[in-house]
């Protein structure tokens, strides 16, 4: 699935993943529910060339879609693993693919453990579901499939805009009925 | 950009080693200076035999210093003029005519370990570096490749517990570049100062080791001449014909006539001088122009770059 193109600067553009082929290890994430079998056979066939440097995990409960992935049955256990297999190099390159929430967690777990924004590649794979992050308590509101949507945090409407936050690794959603409490737009499904 | 010069005076000369010169500058009217910054540079105007020589230098003095300016001149043997009015002319007293400090060279804040390798005289904007509490405070190596006999020749400058590596031209002492930026942990950024080939070593060595271009830092001296052939550059707008010597460069050439536009770095480096080229065939000697825009013939750094055809046309 392809997110469409957008005129605000702070949406993340995303490509199909390959190996960086000066890098020395390469570390793969994928998301288990949003990859399907394809997927991964297409991944592993790209990542061919740089196999015997090549750590694959994927994260989640679930199937793996392949025995060459390692499972990892949540994030947390994903940090643990990163910082069990460091220290990394400058040369070391981290790649993830997932839906959009997933990769901004992984790639905040990545950062954790030093790596730099020119060593993360991320692909966009799956739901085009959001992490809301609420401009007025500062909660997050997850998988939010809608343009509109009530803040887990503090339960106010919120419109969900296209402004991403790389800190927060969510998109802003900011009160709807702030002018006329009560008068909100019919709620759609926008993001499936 | 640049507003307003300086008056300089020199309150001190040593010669440190017999090619090095420290130079220490303070305002001639007495008052604080633009206080320096890490990396930093002072761009001065040297008299020479015939002309003004314009030479950036880098300031080897702590961040923030306001009391005076501190340089190190490397005597060049073929020298444009610049090395050697601070040699053979400069006497303590002189008022020399400066800019305010810029900074092309600067450390990246967020950086989780600074890996600086200079080549010889290279190690100046190190210096200020090793001066930086914040570069001190997540970690910094510095490397330098320099001449056995000059191994010694900055250690007043190097703060105590600093860490910092000589290396020379002998068995057993030069410095394994390779092998230096592929043990470099995580988040560190690389900054790489001294003649060309030793630049060009480091830039290839770090792209060759999958180094993201981003973390790779460089800055150039000397070697990047500006002279060459001489030739005759067109100035469309005033219509001016200004002839380049073989012992110039365009930008002074540009100068010379008074018809200069802005320049900050002098060395190719920064931009500022970019010039819409309108005829004629460039050599292009800059760091700032992408390939493509090199290749399209379409602007020139007039700081370095010269020409390969007998004359250029500028939008000037």
């Amino acid at each position: 699935m392809n997110i469409a193109p957008s005129d605000i600067k702070s949406r993340p553009v995303y490509a199909p993943l390959q190996p960086d082929p000066a890098a020395t290890r390469h570390w793969l994430v994928l998301e288990t529910g949003a990859i399907n079998r394809k997927t991964v056979d297409e991944l592993i066939e790209m990542f061919r060339p740089v196999a015997s440097s090549l750590q694959m995990w994927t994260v989640g409960s679930g199937n793996a879609a392949s025995t060459a992935l390692q499972v990892l049955p949540d994030l947390s256990a994903l940090s643990q693993a990163l910082r069990d297999r460091g220290p990394f190099h400058v040369s070391d390159r981290f790649y993830a693919q997932g839906t959009e929430p997933f990769l901004w967690s992984v790639a905040g777990e990545a950062g954790q453990v030093g790596f730099t924004p020119a060593q993360i590649r991320l692909a966009h794979t799956g739901s085009l579901r959001r992490r809301v992050w609420c401009t007025h308590c500062h909660g997050l509101t997850e998988n939010v499939t809608t343009q509109v949507v009530a803040c887990a945090g503090c339960g106010r409407h919120l419109l969900v805009r296209d402004h991403f936050s790389r800190r927060h690794a969510a998109f802003m959603g900011v009160m709807v009925d702030a002018e006329v409490p009560g008068e909100r737009p019919a709620i759609e499904e926008v993001f499936p | 950009m640049i507003t307003s010069s300086l008056k300089l005076s020199v309150t001190a000369i040593e010669d440190i080693a017999p090619s090095l010169r420290h130079v220490r500058l303070a305002a001639a009217d007495g008052k604080p200076l633009p206080p320096t910054g890490t990396g930093a540079h002072v761009l001065l105007s040297l008299p020479g035999l015939d002309r003004v020589h314009r030479n950036a230098y880098s300031l080897i003095n702590a961040p923030g210093s306001r009391h005076g300016y501190d340089i190190i001149v490397r005597r060049v043997p073929v020298s444009r003029g610049g090395s050697a009015a601070v040699h053979d002319r400069l006497t303590v007293g002189d008022v020399l005519e400066a800019q305010p400090p810029g900074n092309l060279f600067a450390p990246v804040r967020n950086a989780k370990h600074h890996l600086m390798i200079a080549g010889g005289i290279g190690i100046t904007p190190f210096l200020s570096y090793l001066q930086d509490m914040g570069v001190r405070q997540v970690g910094c190596s510095l490397h330098v490749c320099c001449r056995e006999s000059e191994k010694e020749v900055f250690n007043p400058w190097l703060p105590e517990n600093a860490n910092v590596k000589f290396h020379w031209d002998a068995e057993g002492h030069r410095l394994d570049i390779a092998a230096l930026l592929a043990r470099q942990p995580v988040g560190t950024h690389l900054y790489v100062c001294g003649p060309s080939d030793l630049n060009e070593a480091v830039l290839q060595a770090a792209k060759t080791a999958g180094w993201p271009e981003n973390q790779v830092h460089t800055e150039h001296f000397g070697g990047a001449s500006s002279t060459g052939k001489a030739f005759e550059v067109v100035l469309q707008k005033s219509g001016l014909r200004v002839s380049v010597g073989e012992d110039e460069s365009l930008l002074e050439a540009l100068e010379r006539a008074g018809a200069s536009p802005l320049c900050l770095c002098r060395g190719g480096a920064c931009g500022v001088c970019v010039t819409r080229l309108l005829e004629g065939e460039p050599e292009h000697r800059d760091h700032y122009l992408s390939p493509e825009e090199k290749a399209s013939g379409q602007s020139i750094m007039p700081c370095v770059s010269r020409a390969r055809s007998p004359q250029l046309v500028l939008d000037l």
